[in-house]
């Protein structure tokens, strides 16, 4: 539909080609369908918050409590799973319950941001400290391991189709069901065009804060299921895992070609991000690279990508203003 | 039904601290274009987002849409009733494509799980699109549409809505002269398909052109309703103003001294060539031409921040070197940009803030901190002496009408004390009377042994405060005309035509 977000796409899609078949010499093991699955299933959970992030970027806020929420819903579901029946209506209870947590906190982000108008850094930063706090005042920062879990969900952990996780599976609902949201709904109509013009918006008559508080409430209903699947990825529950996973959130749906500032964006590019951050993080460690580099490298692809993006939108800006002059 | 199709009556609209609209009324008839006019800060926009449903107008106002008594909450509730409104601005989504845009609003009190149809939302704009006439791809994003199609963007969307009325704000503000032909074409095709336009526009001549009738605003209270035939430009502006002003050629002959700024043979690939010429204490020099004819960029490398370009520059006969607007500052320079919104002013801030802005290091006190109380002296001072109304330096520039924000934007360059004042389209989008005051204050300041530049596209202005005018074209020098022999004409003819103007260039002249 749009040439520039195709493009963009493709050009990360390459990226993600390049690096692939770099990483193919470097390694035997790299091209092995194990491997490619374990790189999704390791950042399945990553993709999952990405998918969230997608909507509230597109929209021009942010939210740096993706990470926090999460922990939350995954402490709280671990505290309550070791009281559950051995019976799959856990399941389903757990599904009912972690995502319903999520919307709980991420809709006092976005009231927040709509209706008292505090800027979404500000809001989430916040949001992101309180429940960091509350998560280690509970737990005392210790983990919560699978043995006090009911097996139910363990063999949940463990399901597969045709050898792809549960994880997996998720990961992919997630983006098919957000994709289908942003682009045949109305809400998600919405959403992309107050990220392109929020006076406009305003004047057409969409409800700017109802979709602010959609968007946050989204995130949050996507963090809650993201805790389902971390605590199924992870078979445990880690009060400190998940710190800092927000900026690789933020990371991955900027690299996926979204516009920072609003208006841009889609879920294919932000897979693709998530996958060229998956990639790099498991080229580097077939090339026994030591973990740290891995942030350093990482933080060097998002300014390139970011400024690369940055440049050509300004050269494009540029000719579109030099076409008016001349007429 | 009466033959109205619109009728709001007793419409007031009370801001904290100001009376926008008192005791409005409008009167719409079926297949009219309806100028509405008045000065900036008459009322026209608080009318139209009222009667947009963007803003609730005090109790007690009436409307009538059809014959029937109508209430407008929300925006909705116009666009529902079949009332667009086209902003001076657009409200398009510049990431969306072509069909979402004329579509975009038509659902918004729907559920918001409603299922988008893609199908039916292309069909509806293409349909649209052709009724205009217009060939446009549908999947187009409109980003990467020219202004005069994004305008018809928006008027797509206007009939897609099945809109009765049609409220179209300043619509050539941004369009050249063909692209006004075209517009005034498809005004006229509405009208005949009995849909009403209202029309808000600054520039008389053109609503003389396209209106019917036109209703007159003064000071936010209800002037008149008046046929076209019943008006003429001088009687429309009295109404408008309540005051006799038309500004005419300038005739009074300020003494010049010695001379300012040479400028010599300034070049810079792709913007402009060959520029030379001088600039005298007590002079206002006026530089016109079309848009794009290279003016803007020309000031903005003597202010040095359109670098680098070759030639040189003199001040009071010394060679300078310009290297950025501190730079200029510095050396007496000050240059007034063409978009007070964006480049002039801090809008949110006040105009004490504004205006002492580009001083605030002379402002310093001993522990170099920034004095407050020189600081309101220094805005007060330019609040006085420039007229700025209301003379409140606390407001935010924003709030001011745009006359009295470029009365603070001159304020804010005047306070650096230049010698050589550059004002680049000093009246953009400002009323009739306040023009005037702007003009005379440049007069004033070359009086007093200012050197003045005037950058304008706007011909009377030109000939109303310039001593000399020079034409540009194509980034080049095209002629230059002392005010004596100066007429729009001649200008005319040397900004389409060049110093060769023997029918060497086939161009077409705008009306």
């Amino acid at each position: 539909m749009n040439s520039i977000l195709k493009s963009k796409e493709i050009s990360i899609a390459m990226i993600v080609a390049l690096l692939s078949i770099l990483l193919t010499f470097l390694s035997p093991v790299f091209l092995t369908a194990d491997n490619l699955l374990d790189v999704i299933k390791g950042n399945a959970v990553l993709g999952i918050l990405a998918i969230g992030m997608t909507m509230v970027i597109i929209t021009g806020g942010i939210d740096v409590s993706v990470a926090a929420v999460t922990s939350a819903v995954c402490v709280i579901l671990g505290k309550i799973m070791v009281a559950m029946p051995d019976s799959p209506i856990s399941i389903v209870l757990l599904f009912l319950i972690g995502p319903l947590l999520g919307i709980a906190l991420g809709a006092i982000n976005g009231v927040l941001v709509a209706k008292i108008q505090i800027p979404a850094i500000v809001v989430t930063l916040g949001m992101m400290s309180i429940i960091n706090g509350l998560v280690l005042y509970i737990t005392n920062g210790q983990y919560l391991n699978s043995s006090s879990f009911p097996s139910v969900f363990l063999k949940f952990s463990s399901f597969e189709v045709f050898g792809v996780s549960i994880v997996i599976l998720m990961f992919i609902a997630v983006a098919l069901f957000t994709w289908y949201l942003l682009k045949y709904t109305l809400i998600g109509r919405e959403v992309m065009a107050i990220g392109g013009n929020k006076d406009s918006a305003v004047r057409v008559g969409i409800n700017f804060d109802k979709v602010q508080i959609f968007v946050f409430s989204y995130m949050g209903f996507l963090a809650g299921i993201a805790a389902i699947a971390q605590t199924a990825y992870t078979k445990a529950v880690d009060p400190n895992g998940m710190l800092g996973l927000e900026l690789m959130v933020i990371a991955a749906v900027v690299l996926g070609g979204a516009n920072i500032m609003g208006g841009r964006g889609t879920i294919m590019g932000t897979i693709l991000g998530v996958l060229l951050l998956g990639i790099v993080q498991n080229g580097l460690i077939l090339a026994r690279i030591d973990t740290f580099w891995q942030k350093v490298f990482t933080g060097i692809i998002i300014l390139l990508a970011v400024s690369y993006d940055h440049i050509q939108y300004k050269r494009s800006q540029e000719k579109l203003s030099k076409i008016e002059v001349e007429a | 039904m009466n033959g109205y199709l619109l009728q709001m009556t007793n419409v007031s609209k009370t801001f904290p601290g100001v009376k926008a609209l008192d005791d409005v009324k409008l009167e719409i008839r079926k297949g009219e274009v309806h100028a509405l006019i008045g000065e900036n800060g008459a009322g026209k926009s608080t009318l139209i987002k009222i009667l947009a449903g963007i803003y609730k107008p005090d109790p007690g106002a009436k409307f009538s849409f059809e014959g029937k008594e109508a209430e407008i909450q929300k925006p909705i509730d116009a666009t529902l009733k079949g009332i667009s409104i086209i902003y001076q601005d657009l409200s398009l989504f510049p990431n969306l494509s072509v069909a979402e845009n004329i579509y975009i609003g038509r659902d918004s009190n729907k559920k918001p799980w409603k299922k988008v149809s893609w199908a039916a939302m292309e069909e509806k704009a293409k349909k649209a699109l052709k009724e205009l006439g217009v060939e446009i791809d549908v999947h187009t994003p409109v980003e990467k549409l020219s202004i005069a199609q994004q305008q018809l963007i928006e008027i797509a969307r206007a009939l897609a809505f099945d809109s009765k009325l049609i409220v179209m704000d300043e619509p050539t503000s941004s369009l050249s002269a063909g692209e006004v032909e075209k517009l005034y074409k498809v005004i006229n095709d509405l009208k005949n398909r009995g849909i009403s336009i209202i029309f808000v526009s600054h520039k008389l001549k053109e609503l003389f052109t396209v209106s019917d009738r036109f209703t007159i605003l003064r000071d936010g209270k209800y002037v008149g309703t008046y046929d076209t035939e019943e008006l003429s430009e001088d009687k429309l502006i009295q109404l408008m103003v309540g005051r006799q002003v038309l500004y005419e050629k300038n005739k009074e002959k300020i003494k010049t001294g010695k001379t300012l700024l040479e400028v010599k043979g300034l070049s810079k690939e792709g913007n402009f060539k060959d520029i030379s010429f001088e600039l005298k204490e007590g002079e206002v020099l006026g530089i016109t031409g079309l848009v794009g004819s290279g003016r803007t960029e020309l000031a903005q490398a003597i202010f040095g921040v359109n670098r680098p370009y070759d030639g040189e520059l003199k001040i009071n006969g010394e060679t300078v070197v310009i290297k950025s607007s501190e730079d200029a500052v510095k050396k007496g320079v000050a240059y007034v940009p063409e978009s007070r919104k964006t480049q002039g002013l801090v809008l949110r801030q006040s105009i004490i803030n504004n205006i002492s802005l580009p001083v605030l290091k002379q402002l310093r006190n001993k522990f170099k901190l920034v004095d407050r109380k020189k600081e309101v002296q220094l805005a007060k001072h330019y609040v006085e002496t420039l007229d700025v109304r209301p003379a409140l330096p606390e407001r935010a520039a924003g709030d001011l009408s745009g006359g009295n924000q470029q009365k603070v934007v001159i304020g804010k360059w005047l306070s650096t004390k230049p010698k050589i004042l550059i004002i680049d389209e000093p009246t953009n989008g400002i009323d009739i009377g306040a023009k005037s005051e702007i003009h005379k204050l440049m007069r004033k300041l070359a009086s007093e042994g200012m050197g003045i530049i005037v950058i304008s596209s706007e011909l009377p202005e030109v000939l109303a405060v310039s001593d000399r005018i020079l034409i540009m074209r194509h980034g080049r020098i095209a002629g230059e005309i002392g005010i004596g022999e100066a007429t729009q004409e001649n200008i005319m003819n040397y900004a389409l035509l060049g110093p060769k103007a023997e029918g060497l260039y086939q161009e077409e002249a705008p009306a």
